[in-house]
């Protein structure tokens, strides 16, 4: 850490953490409710519903919190500068976690949009507006003022402004239901196969720059690369969310051919990762922020372009749509792409902030988080598929009813819960490790010879 | 490759994939209207899609594939279940999922809301979306019935559902009405011995149905069509 005003990265951190144990514990109590049949009297009171609409926002919110955590530490170090309102910072982030308490309240007491994902309502989401332009506002002044530019920060904003642009799309009410769900997908999928991938894209290039000390301009030419095929693959290739929805036929082909390709941006950025960490530095320490580093590449590659690409094929996709496939492969992705991906720059940014030399910390608990996560996420994931594959062959190849379909289902959900036991350990523990980061060296009895 | 070729990669890229998805995103406002039926969305069907989101039924269901996976996909309720039964689900969810391992919330839906979601998913049930869901497919019900029909000429359920004008509430294939469920989702869903009692005393075994008793039939009839709806559940294939 290099400015004073970095610190204000700091309680986002600590907040998107504690929504993250928050989410985790919700969706545990999601797949339960396949394995297991509440009272109707409960069912009433805290539906099904309810409890995905509280998993899927808090999801959102502390992932968007790490990001713009992420981005507040980036900022000054990156243009060399101060940010310009620190204070500006803190009202933000009280004003969104507000409106987020204030959301969850809301959907147990049924105030909702009633959209997936953007269920937040109306009101509310001026309140998030404000939030993003305050965020924009602070970010975009500091850089003016920096006048010092660079594809890694182009890239930053790039991908801030097109988030905060593309979820107005999802604040009007349509009358036709085609159409809203057309719109939807402006937010949805160009979020996470747009917006967000150039912020991971930048955040992973200035992680690497620090870390290994590799030469700068090498990983801006490669950023581009990366950023005109991921560009080039995702935004043709929302079509593969319009193939059932009421709209022309021509997005069979363009959302068939797009998203066949989106694998090949992210096998670029394994590549990238294995290629900067081969030359640069010798010395890979700390060993938990490499195996994150790795682990991100490799997880982002599994979930988000191997269990994509499975379904993306419209002659594939008229079977599988809408199923746990979906499920399988939304969990993977986002847990290999967006959750690892703030876990690591927490970890690389925390000992900083901390002043801990060199960014070395105490890492075993670490470790254990991480593997217990990372396996239990890749194990519901399997258990997810299997039952996806079983609902997609009895539903819709066969022809059983749903909830005849769903029977055999219900102990593929169930192994799904083990997982999530699995994966809940591994939460706490990594939070809890995060949380409480102290130097390398210090729970030993006789301090490490400097 | 030098910093030029990647900076042309990311340009090219970039607007060549917005350009075709500008383009094909002003043809499907040019369509939408056409594959839609936008000329039968009326006032109720918006009000039913309000009252869809203001229970936030997408929550558990899926709706033209999107949503969540934990109850059926809604975009052809309309044809599968019926509008009599889709009011009963929503009114007395405790009683129609009783004894179920899944169970619905009860969210004091009004009589008003029930008839304008029926609209809502009636309008749904129209949408030209290439054929999905394949469970739902005209054509697999029309092919699965006319298999059934071409090799049971002599089938006394058969011959009884025609005199007792079943399908005057119930589809059948591509034949009959939109009021109660759809004869072949029926035979998937239960057994005989279920459907012989059900059609005796419809109200006993499901309080609150709005199906008439068939009770001068005779027990070896209410049997023959009980059968014979078991028998005409889909059959697999396309």
């Amino acid at each position: 850490m290099r400015y004073t005003t970095q610190r204000v990265a700091y309680p986002y951190f600590v907040v998107a953490l504690l929504l993250f144990v928050l989410q985790v514990t919700l969706g545990l109590w999601l797949g339960l409710q396949y394995a297991w049949t509440a009272p109707q009297g409960l069912v009433d009171a805290f539906p099904f519903a309810t409890a995905r609409a509280m998993h899927t926002n808090l999801l959102v919110l502390w992932l968007l919190l790490g990001f713009m955590g992420a981005t507040f530490y980036f900022v000054p170090e990156e243009a060399g500068r101060e940010l310009a309102w620190p204070r500006l910072a803190w009202v933000q982030l009280a004003l969104l976690v507000g409106t987020g308490v204030a959301a969850l309240v809301g959907f147990v007491f049924g105030w909702t949009q009633g959209r997936p994902l953007l269920e937040i309502p109306r009101p509310l989401d001026l309140l998030v507006v404000a939030g993003a332009l305050m965020f924009l506002a602070n970010v975009g002044w500091t850089l003016v003022q920096a006048r010092r530019w660079t594809a890694v920060q182009g890239s930053l904003l790039g991908g801030l402004v097109f988030l905060a642009v593309l979820y107005l799309f999802g604040i009007p009410f349509y009358r036709n239901l085609s159409l809203d769900w057309f719109y939807w997908w402006w937010v949805i999928h160009l979020w996470v196969e747009g917006a967000w991938e150039l912020i991971t894209a930048a955040l992973m290039a200035f992680v690497l720059i620090k870390l290994t000390g590799v030469d700068r301009a090498v990983v801006e030419k490669w950023l581009y690369v990366e950023l005109g095929l991921f560009l080039l693959t995702g935004v043709a290739g929302t079509g593969h969310h319009y193939y059932w929805l009421g709209a022309p036929r021509a997005w069979l082909w363009v959302g068939g051919v797009f998203s066949a390709l989106e694998p090949l941006p992210i096998a670029l950025m394994v590549f990238d990762t294995w290629r900067v960490a081969r030359e640069g530095r010798a010395e890979k320490v700390p060993s938990l922020t490499w195996t994150y580093l790795v682990g991100l590449s490799v997880l982002h590659f599994v979930g988000a372009g191997l269990f994509g690409f499975a379904h993306t094929l419209p002659q594939i996709n008229y079977y599988t749509h809408g199923s746990q496939v979906t499920v399988a492969h939304g969990h993977l992705a986002f847990f290999g792409a967006y959750v690892l991906l703030n876990l690591t720059f927490f970890y690389f940014a925390i000992p900083r902030l901390k002043g801990m030399p060199g960014g070395a910390y105490e890492e075993r608990a670490g470790h254990w988080g991480f593997w217990l996560m990372s396996l239990g996420v890749l194990g519901m994931s399997l258990s997810f598929a299997v039952a996806g594959v079983l609902q997609t062959y009895l539903e819709r190849v066969v022809g059983q009813p749903y909830m005849v379909a769903q029977q055999p289902v219900r102990f593929w959900m169930l192994l799904a819960v083990v997982h999530g036991v699995m994966v809940l350990a591994g939460v706490v523990v990594t939070v809890r490790h995060l949380l409480r980061l102290r130097p390398a060296g210090s729970a030993l009895e006789v301090p490490r010879a400097a | 490759m030098t910093l030029l070729t990647a900076k042309w990669i990311f340009w090219g890229g970039t607007l060549a994939s917005l350009a075709v998805f500008g383009v094909l995103t002003v043809d499907t406002h040019r369509q939408l209207d056409a594959l839609t039926h936008a000329e039968r969305l009326d006032e109720e069907v918006v009000a039913g899609k309000r009252a869809f989101e203001r229970h936030n039924c997408n929550d558990c269901h899926t709706i033209l594939g999107f949503g969540a996976y934990y109850a059926p996909d809604l975009t052809r309720a309309w044809t599968r279940v019926g509008e009599s039964a889709i009011r009963r689900l929503l009114h007395e969810p405790h009683a129609a999922f009783a004894g179920s391992y899944r169970l619905m919330p009860r969210q004091g839906v009004t009589q008003a809301e029930a008839q304008q979601l029926v609209a809502f998913l009636r309008w749904v049930d129209g949408i030209e979306n290439h054929d999905w869901p394949p469970q739902d497919s005209p054509g697999r019900w029309k092919r699965s019935t006319e298999r059934l029909l071409a090799s049971s000429t002599m089938s006394p359920g058969a011959a009884l559902v025609q005199q007792e004008a079943c399908l005057g509430c119930h589809a059948l294939g591509d034949a009959g009405a939109h009021v109660g469920p759809r004869l072949e989702w029926i035979g998937g869903r239960r057994s005989a011995v279920w459907i012989a009692d059900y059609i005796a005393d419809p109200q006993a075994v499901a309080p609150a149905s709005e199906m008439p008793a068939f009770a001068q039939l005779d027990p070896a009839q209410r049997g023959a069509i009980a059968a014979f709806l078991v028998s005409a559940a889909a059959e697999a294939g396309r």
